[in-house]
């Protein structure tokens, strides 16, 4: 299929913002922690006064997609903008809370995986094709062929996909499930902007395969679904060099998505201070 | 919107459902206006407002249920598919497993597992609670090597998964999928509606004057979609086409314009390429809420246009209940057995039409008709729409 260019990137992690905060090595960064935590996001507007953290970040990561693409909300609202959204368990906190009958009722819409997308989509005005993955990396890698498919079809001018992932609220509980994760957990929320691009894009997603260990994931801990999102992040600040591939594995699966050549970045969607890759 | 114009055969289905649990027994069950709603017997509801919904009361089919995780979420997606391989007379499916895809869609996946590991339970029914689950688990017991893929938009999840899978093999990603979705009742999601009063006491009721709130049911339905080149002529039917779009409205209620659910249906309509007029049987979302119907039966009037009041609709919701996940696969299949069949099973518990939903339903008895092409709308949480749109062989 026809290759996406990728306009801009939002990522917030538990690192800090953007790729410049994320460290060499996760796991000597983390001396220790579990868990890296990303704050609730300030927010007064009264729309958000039921908003649930992992529905405040993925909000808050498409503004900072905006940010880095020297964009305003006009510039991605409408019919024309299709948006994904990845998670392995951004809804595990509000399921719990409510499991725990720590939450009412009125806070029962917050249990879905929907929910992190419709507050994206509502504060951004964002009424196109509209679908939703769940799993870990290989979910949100098929979210970015999936994009790939509609901006190709034309259903779409450009497609946002957002990937979240929260882990503080249940630590316990993946500190139970831990031999399938690497340490440390690291929240995130992370958004791509995509557009058409040139040559193509091959993704490949099958059963078997192992996760590989080093790469961008030595650098960014466990971020499950949001780590395709942000190893392209880190890419570009590394001058792309040569990242044209990603890899993935999540529960016995393993995806592949390949872009055929450059540049992959847009023309033009360098930021101040880095060095465009085209 | 699909990029290439290549037809999907929807060659075989299977459902597990509160009037049924294979095709041909949900077939009759509808047709002669079955109720599957009842008294909630699986896990405590005295202190709900209602305890009412669509209940599975024992999974009859004959798996051999020691192979299958103590997951009721997983049995009805396995209970489905033996339906499934039983409907297309291959068991296992003739396909290469390498090349088998499962794409299911889910609203709670295997939440009741979230619920039974945080009384205690063990790190297998924590990884269980994930909403992926149970589609790992159903690809195991096909021999599934392919993707399996689990997406989550809410209520229109099955679409979704129809959509996905018809893309995997437009481009070749495996030659066969199973899709569909599914979606359980709990304890976890009757709390959920009941709180947010969603739930009826009375009887479901779609597009009535007295319609008063929905009542949840469970239950899975499963497609087996293949090329339409590689398909035996053996089919149920084609997937034409779908469309999504989002609200951006509210987080649980729908847009009262219903414009999200209008652009998903001229989505479907443009991918399928082919006009309102093509239309002959909608199979509507139709929950029974006081807000849904009348705002869908506008989208609908809108799209087919001078049509909209002549095209007949129905919604069977008021058999079942709202199965969820499991509601727009299902409402696919009734869809292909209405063409396979020639009739159009009657609206449950729709009495007196109420004027503000002016369409065409199918009331009282099944309507004799041999609906070509289908038009299905499905709504969610999140303002997640979709339509597909579906003709029978």
């Amino acid at each position: 299929m026809r290759a996406p260019a990728i306009r801009a990137v939002g990522l917030l992690s538990g690192w800090g913002r953007g790729a410049a905060a994320v460290p060499a090595d996760a796991a000597r960064a983390a001396a220790g922690r579990a868990v890296l935590p990303l704050e609730r996001p300030a927010v007064t507007h009264e729309r958000f006064r039921r908003s649930r953290r992992e529905c405040l970040l993925g909000v808050a990561a498409v503004g900072a997609l905006l940010e880095d693409a020297g964009a305003g909300t006009e510039a991605i609202g409408g019919e024309r903008t299709a948006l994904l959204f990845a998670t392995t368990a951004a809804y595990a906190a509000s399921n719990r809370e409510f499991i725990e009958a720590r939450a009412g009722g009125v806070y029962f819409p917050y249990t879905a995986a929907a929910a992190v997308p419709a507050e994206v989509a509502i504060e951004f005005g964002l009424t196109g094709p509209y679908e939703i993955l769940i799993g870990g990396p290989t979910a949100a890698m098929r979210a970015i062929a999936r994009a790939a498919a509609l901006l190709e079809s034309g259903a779409c001018d450009r497609a946002l996909v957002l990937a979240v992932e929260i882990f503080e609220e249940c630590a316990d509980l993946f500190e139970r499930a831990r031999g399938r994760l690497a340490r440390p957990l690291v929240e995130a929320a992370a958004c791509l902007w995509l557009e058409p691009g040139e040559g193509t894009l091959g993704f490949d997603h099958r059963r078997g395969g192992r996760r590989e260990t080093g790469g961008a994931r030595q650098r960014l801990g466990e971020m499950l679904a949001c780590e395709p999102v942000a190893a392209l992040a880190l890419a570009r600040d590394n001058e792309g060099a040569g990242l044209l591939r990603l890899q993935g594995a999540w529960c016995g699966e393993s995806a592949r998505l390949a872009w055929s050549q450059s540049p992959y970045w847009m023309r033009g969607a360098a930021r101040p201070g880095r060095r465009q890759i085209a | 919107m699909f990029a290439d114009p290549e037809r999907i055969a929807i060659v075989s289905a299977g459902v597990v459902t509160p009037i049924g649990q294979d095709l041909d027994t949900f077939w009759s069950a509808l047709l002669t206006g079955a109720d599957g709603t009842s008294a909630v017997e699986r896990f405590p509801v005295a202190d709900l407002r209602v305890g009412r919904g669509g209940e599975i009361k024992k999974l009859t089919r004959a798996v051999d249920w020691r192979r299958v995780p103590d997951c009721r979420a997983t049995r009805l997606l396995v209970s489905a598919a033996d339906d499934l391989c039983v409907q297309a007379g291959e068991r296992p499916l003739d396909v290469e497993s390498e090349r088998l895809a499962v794409v299911v869609g889910t609203a709670l996946g295997g939440v009741e597992e979230g619920e039974r590991a945080l009384s205690g339970g063990s790190a297998r029914r924590l990884r269980a609670a994930l909403y992926d689950s149970p589609a790992r688990r159903l690809a195991r017991w096909l021999g599934a090597r392919g993707p399996a893929v689990t997406v989550s938009t809410a209520c229109a999840s099955g679409a979704t998964a129809l959509a996905l899978g018809a893309d995997m093999l437009r481009r070749g990603e495996v030659d066969a999928v199973v899709a569909g979705g599914y979606d359980i009742l709990c304890r976890f999601v009757m709390r959920g509606f009941d709180g947010l009063r969603s739930l009826t006491r009375e009887r479901v009721r779609p597009f009535d004057r007295r319609r008063s709130g929905l009542l949840l049911g469970e239950a899975a339905g499963l497609l087996l979609l293949r090329r339409e080149r590689e398909a035996s002529a053996r089919r149920l039917g084609t997937l034409l086409g779908y469309g999504s779009a989002s609200d951006a409205a509210h987080i649980a209620a729908p847009d009262p314009n219903g414009r999200g659910i209008e652009r998903a249906m001229r989505r479907a309509l443009a991918a399928a390429r082919v006009g309102p007029d093509a239309i002959d049987f909608i199979s509507a979302h139709g929950t029974a809420t006081p807000l849904n119907d009348p705002i869908e039966a506008a989208a609908l009037r809108r799209v087919l246009g001078p049509r909209g009041a002549t095209v007949p609709v129905n919604s069977i919701k008021g058999a079942l209940g709202h199965t969820m996940g499991a509601s727009a696969a299902i409402e696919a299949i009734v869809c292909l057995l209405a063409g396979r069949n020639g009739q159009v099973p009657a609206t449950l518990g729709l009495e007196e039409r109420d004027p503000a939903c002016d369409l065409d339903c199918v009331q009282g008895s099944p309507r004799a008709l041999r609906p070509r092409v289908s038009l299905s709308t499905s709504l969610g949480f999140g303002g997640c729409n979709a339509a597909l749109v579906i003709e029978s062989a």
